[in-house]
């Protein structure tokens, strides 16, 4: 499928081809390795990913895009060990992941806040679980709810915020840990498109601020696009690796980045990876069907 | 009459003044029969109390009797005497069984059971035997919840301990509490001890499946979040199931107490009869049935009014809990 010059070469200017090299001979943050992953349904073994290889460098963001059931959720859970997996090896740092810990922070789509506790005591909850002393945390919360504007809501419940407030709270709760990598599974799904976009750019500030490598889960191809340093594209039945797309767009990224020629001719390749345009003829069929249907209106047709 | 429709609209809540009115009226609709069948002679009222009893041998002043019999033996003297004076014939009015006082009677009953001594020296009072009635309760629900809800959450957190726990409980849980009486009376003696055991057994398997339900029912996400921060084992159930339940499982406990209850009277006939049953079955035994209506009901008020009691603290206990 593909040539030997990639569709998109023209976009890379020198400038963001040095870049992407750069971030390629950092340390190895998260490294993946021949991963298999099946699930048993009704007696029949489903094979969800399959000969996964990747390999993300420190302070990297990448996204991860593919049709549904392509098992990227699945992979993020893998590397936070909330699933096991039964061939290749998943390692950050050196560290072999074996079960869940805290070296791996998550924010997950629905809203994971202890719904019994404060923002201020959602975020303490991390740190007093690693040991830190009472007074120490708090501190430490304080410093983190102040990052991300919350100061008014510290006794607040979660049950009185807003989903974007929740979400931002969700991240720095995984973030006061000092986890070495981010994982994040569609954690703006949830959120019209005005406060997704608000915490997109958030998150980008965050993460330009701090030591973190996030490896973000996505269906949605322009939030991939807006986000990442790398896109890691993966196709369905079976999960396998398609390609890993740097993304040809200078840091930092704005609002007018969304409209830019580069961005829109990123998603159209995208576009055409992710949803393979033989799916469309039948709904096509179907749309034409629903038109023959006469329907009793009072005001002419005007199509 | 706009009132009237949202009445008739699934699952919408009415509004304040509709949502008083009907649970004036669940209790008013009730009463409203109780009443009408106590007070208007010709809807029931089966039976005659005799005023006069005209020469028949059996008829004494005050007594009560089935209807057809009192006119069976009318019609026998008419027969006997056809010119017989109208005023010598036995004479009496309509009345309801004994077994159904009317409400002001029982209402009377609610405050002169309290005041009445008991019959012999030695037998409790009515305030005392509610009192050995509630405690026994509390003591066997404490014990079912001692083990009840330690049991139930680890069952619903692991599936292990699900494996293990939760099959004999399921089976347990279909054996009818009452068939353990006797068992209990040769185990553990006749007083108190065997109506504790036969509240326990009612309740300690149903407690133990229930929790784990709640427990499973937590939101898996919380449980997958406290994991990647670092929480596990016992520290999670602490800080992360057990505060995520509460609330459900508080509910949980307020209705297993009401099933806690239901046990007390057949508890309380095993071994020597004691608490409210006794004073029940002694007053039946006397005919008294004002009485035995006004207990019932006093049952009935204490149940609904800590249920009451209970929901309002737990709305204060968890402010964070939104009525779900």
């Amino acid at each position: 499928m593909l040539k030997n010059i990639h569709p998109l070469a023209a976009w890379y200017t020198p400038e963001i081809k040095d870049r992407n090299a750069r971030i390629l001979q950092r340390p190895k943050a998260l490294t993946i390795s021949n991963l298999h992953k099946t699930f048993e349904h009704k007696g029949k073994k489903i094979n969800v990913l399959n000969s996964i290889d990747f390999t993300a460098y420190k302070r990297e963001f990448v996204c991860v895009v593919g049709p549904s059931g392509c098992g990227k959720s699945t992979l993020a859970r893998l590397i936070a060990g909330l699933e096991t997996h039964e061939v290749g090896a998943i390692h950050i740092d050196d560290d072999l992941v074996d079960g869940p810990g805290p070296d791996r922070g998550m924010v997950f789509q629905s809203y994971s806040l202890f719904p019994w506790m404060t923002v201020k005591q959602n975020v303490m909850f991390g740190l007093t679980e690693s040991g830190m002393s009472r007074n120490a945390a708090e501190a430490e919360a304080f410093q983190w709810i102040d990052l991300v504007g919350l100061e008014k809501f510290a006794n607040a419940y979660p049950h009185q915020l807003s989903g974007g407030m929740k979400q931002r709270v969700a991240i720095i709760r995984a973030l006061a840990n000092q986890p070495k990598i981010l994982l994040m599974d569609e954690p703006f799904a949830a959120l019209d498109p005005q406060n997704r976009l608000k915490m997109q750019r958030y998150l980008l500030e965050i993460w330009q601020n701090i030591d973190i490598t996030i490896f973000f889960i996505t269906h949605d191809l322009d939030e991939a696009i807006y986000l990442a340093d790398r896109i890691l594209i993966l196709e369905a039945n079976p999960g396998r690796v398609q390609e890993t797309l740097s993304v040809p767009l200078p840091r930092p990224r704005k609002e007018e980045t969304l409209l830019s020629p580069e961005f829109l001719a990123t998603k159209e390749y995208l576009e055409k990876l992710v949803h393979p345009p033989t799916t469309e003829v039948d709904m096509e069929d179907k749309l034409s069907m629903v038109r023959m249907v006469s329907v009793n209106s009072e005001v002419p047709d005007i199509f | 009459m706009s009132r009237l429709k949202s009445w008739a609209i699934p699952r919408t809540p009415v509004d304040k003044k509709s949502a008083r009115l009907l649970t004036f009226a669940s209790f008013a609709i009730p009463i409203f029969i109780w009443c009408l069948v106590s007070y208007t002679p010709f809807i029931w009222h089966p039976q005659v109390e005799i005023t006069q009893p005209g020469g028949v041998s059996y008829f004494r002043e005050g007594t009560v009797i089935d209807k057809e019999i009192f006119q069976l033996e009318i019609d026998k003297k008419i027969a006997e005497n056809p010119q017989i004076d109208m005023n010598t014939l036995p004479q009496g009015f309509p009345v309801n069984p004994v077994y159904l006082p009317a409400p002001h009677e029982v209402v009377t009953a609610l405050y002169t059971a309290f005041t009445t001594p008991p019959k012999r020296n030695g037998e409790p009072w009515l305030h005392e035997s509610l009192g050995h009635s509630i405690s026994v309760i509390a003591w066997g629900f404490f014990w079912a919840m001692v083990f009840g809800v330690p049991l139930g959450i680890l069952a619903g957190t692991y599936n292990a301990a699900s494996h293990l726990i939760e099959p004999f409980t399921e089976f347990f849980r279909y054996l009818p509490a009452p068939a353990f009486g006797a068992l209990a009376v040769a185990i553990l003696g006749i007083y108190d001890a065997p109506k504790i055991a036969i509240i326990f057994i009612g309740t300690f398997f149903q407690m133990v499946l229930i929790v784990s339900t709640t427990t499973r029912k937590l939101n898996m996400a919380l449980v997958e979040a406290s994991l990647t921060l670092g929480c596990r084992g016992f520290r999670m159930i602490r800080r992360v199931i057990l505060p995520g339940i509460l609330p459900d499982l508080y509910r949980d406990m307020r209705i297993l107490l009401g099933w806690a209850w239901t046990y007390l009277i057949v508890a309380e006939l095993i071994g020597t009869s004691s608490g409210i049953t006794w004073f029940i079955t002694q007053q039946a035994r006397y005919k008294n049935f004002d009485n035995v209506f006004a207990a019932i009901l006093i049952i009935g008020l204490i149940g609904l009014l800590t249920d009451i009691l209970l929901a309002q603290i737990g709305k204060r206990l968890f402010p964070w809990h939104t009525g779900k």
